[in-house]
């Protein structure tokens, strides 16, 4: 597993208080109880917070699965890069 | 805990959760916006300072009918944000007319007012201020919502009760950056106003009013001399190298800082001298240095030596009777830093900053741990009570017996009670007495008052005084008539300030209460030790007195006695005066 995916596994198991076996490819709101919008505000600024990058604002409510998450943030910061 | 990232809060506080023991802390959070992010921050701040805090958060924009269903709780926070205080008002006051402006303060005033009310016996209350910072732009002439914000502050500031604290919320945003302290995507999205980083400035900001009422705010800032009260190191470079002047650039810094720490000891802050020099060169440096601000009298006790820095904070305590986590330490040395960190980890450990020029905004910082939610004027005599027992100390030496040294002190106890106790006192004294302290228990001045006008219930304060002073309102009984036994009494709380221990006072004080509940008709009274991490030193005081065992735990002791068996010590040489007020 990349660093990425752990990194984001580590902020989403810390948000949602799961073990990070629970996060899988296709983990979204339909999977984890605690991913509901409170949560994933919790969510959004742990990970901007862990990646030092801010998600465009239009970005923020499409993030609902960790397959999103993990394109969405591969892509910004290699274009960073 | 601003370099501590968001998760990390997250999991180190659940870590937390399952460690601390003890009751709860409840905390209850009412706002009109989202603040939910806030719950594990403030409970992350609390827990790291061993208040098992447990934060719940009330409905959504309900604040004035939660004001009324939360007044049990230990503590409530009130985020009442300005911008919507009716939904979207952040942007659609810019439309209201003068005439709807008004009736809108009219109606949050009284909003105000009522919240206040209801939680006027909540031991702790934080309201923010109101804030049009992130709304407006009001630099030059003052816009609807900060005209509408500077009314309800005045509202709160006029009905606000000592428990009531006002935060300062522009403060705070100014702390952070209003850039940084709001996430308006959230806002949008799900009226979360504020962003993590505003929420661990605020709860840095007010732990210190958790701190107080909790009874663990800290007392007493140790300091070190050389390169941390003045510039240079006296043994090497001379009473005329160091610097505390105002001619020099570090001069300018030490001199700063001594100026703020001879206010703290103006507002009752503790002050001592901890440093590895010749006792005598920093007696003179005290004593003669044109530079010099601080003084000996501003000092409570002076630890100047070769020892080692631990082994002296420990001394101090003795000295003082406090406990060493009511201390502060501040060194320049990382070795003095690192070494009383390991040996006395309860100790708050602060070094003196690399870049110069941050010292002073530290050490004002620091006064947030020594915050007192009631502030009398007795704090700032207390290095003057502190010296006066020093006095008494060398005093007692020269006595053959105890009783020789404390007859020849001249002890007077004046007991008070009645409508006329300085109920602001003795509320203090319920929060900040840890060991000599039979129960524990934190009171208000709400709850003071509220004893008072009970008619079940008797408070007894007493003050003492020798002929070296005053100390001052210094102990107090709380009796309580038991509802449905006749000639029966309990004692919810017995406590004395460890200022005047060791001079048999309490026993003075315990004989005269005796006779006056006798009086009162009460045959039989009961009690209780309550056991803390800081109060052994009474966890035998009921048994002293001839009390009955009645049941026994590692926590608790319940006892009770026949008040006509009681032996009374009539003490000679403590002359007691009583007052009904």
């Amino acid at each position: 597993m990349n660093d990425h995916k752990k990194r984001i596994i580590g902020v989403m198991s810390a948000v949602f208080e799961i073990d990070s076996s629970e996060i899988t490819e296709d983990a979204g709101p339909g999977t984890i109880g605690n991913w509901d919008s409170l949560g994933h505000m919790k969510l959004v600024v742990a990970l901007e917070e862990e990646f030092d990058y801010r998600f465009p604002d239009e970005m923020v409510e499409q993030l609902i699965s960790f397959k999103l998450i993990e394109l969405t943030l591969k892509e910004a910061l290699e274009i960073e890069k | 805990m601003k370099s501590m990232k968001y998760t990390e809060i997250l999991k180190s506080n659940r870590e937390l959760k399952t460690q601390l023991r003890g009751e709860k802390y409840q905390i209850v959070l009412l706002s009109n916006i989202v603040v939910n992010q806030l719950k594990e921050v403030l409970e992350f701040a609390l827990r790291q300072m061993g208040i098992n805090a447990d934060v719940s958060i009330g409905e959504y924009d309900n604040i004035v009918q939660d004001s009324s269903r939360y007044v049990q709780a230990d503590a409530v926070v009130v985020f009442w944000e300005a911008g919507n205080l009716v939904e979207g008002l952040h942007s659609t006051i810019t439309l209201y007319n003068s005439h709807s402006i008004v009736a809108l303060a009219d109606r949050f005033e009284s909003e105000i007012e009522i919240v206040l009310k209801n939680l006027r016996h909540v031991p702790l209350v934080l309201v923010n201020s109101f804030s049009s910072l992130l709304f407006g732009t009001d630099e030059l002439r003052s816009g609807a919502l900060k005209l509408l914000c500077k009314r309800l502050n005045e509202a709160l500031e006029n009905r606000a009760t000592p428990n009531q604290l006002i935060v300062d919320l522009t403060a705070i945003l100014a702390r952070v950056g209003l850039g940084a302290a709001a996430d308006f995507r959230q806002f949008l999205t799900s009226k979360a106003l504020y962003s993590v980083d505003f929420f661990k400035m605020y709860a840095e900001v007010v732990k210190g009013s958790f701190c107080s009422v909790t009874g663990r705010a800290r007392k007493v800032l140790v300091l070190d001399c050389d390169n941390t009260l003045w510039a240079g190191i006296l043994g090497e470079d001379g009473e005329e190298g160091i610097q505390m002047d105002t001619t020099s650039y570090k001069g300018r810094v030490f001199r700063e800082v001594q100026q703020i720490l001879k206010g703290f000891r103006r507002k009752g802050i503790l002050l001592a001298l901890c440093s590895k020099n010749n006792s005598e060169d920093v007696e003179r440096i005290l004593a003669t240095h044109p530079d010099i601000v601080l003084a000996e009298e501003d000092l409570v006790a002076k630890k100047v030596n070769w020892n080692n820095k631990a082994a002296n904070i420990r001394e101090l305590a003795d000295e003082l009777n406090l406990g060493t986590d009511s201390f502060v330490f501040v060194d320049d040395s990382s070795f003095e830093i690192g070494l009383v960190e390991k040996e006395l980890p309860q100790v708050k450990c602060i070094q003196v900053p690399e870049i110069l020029s941050e010292y002073p905004a530290k050490m004002r910082e620091v006064e947030r741990d020594f915050f007192l939610l009631s502030q009398t004027a007795e704090d700032g005599l207390k290095t003057e009570q502190y010296h006066q027992e020093h006095l008494r100390k060398s005093h007692g030496v020269k006595f053959d017996t105890i009783n020789d040294y404390l007859t020849s002190l001249g002890l007077n106890v004046n007991i008070i009670f009645g409508k006329g106790i300085p109920i602001h006192r003795v509320s203090q004294m319920t929060q900040k007495t840890n060991q000599f302290n039979l129960t524990t228990r934190r009171y208000t001045e709400g709850d003071i008052q509220r004893m008072l006008k009970t008619p079940d219930c008797w408070i007894y304060v007493f003050s003492v005084e020798d002929r070296y002073g005053d100390y001052g309102h210094t102990g107090m009984a709380i009796i309580e008539k038991e509802q449905d036994e006749l000639h029966t009494a309990r004692i919810s709380s017995l406590l004395m300030s460890c200022r005047v221990i060791g001079r048999n006072v309490e026993y003075a004080f315990f004989d005269r209460l005796v006779e006056r509940l006798s009086q009162a008709g009460i045959k039989t009274l009961r009690a209780e030790y309550i056991r803390t991490a800081k109060n052994e030193q009474v966890s035998l005081f009921y048994n002293e007195l001839g009390f009955n065992v009645v049941t026994s735990n590692d926590t608790q002791s319940n006892y009770d006695i026949k008040l006509d068996t009681y032996q009374y010590r009539n003490i000679s040489y403590i002359n007691v005066t009583e007052k009904d007020n």
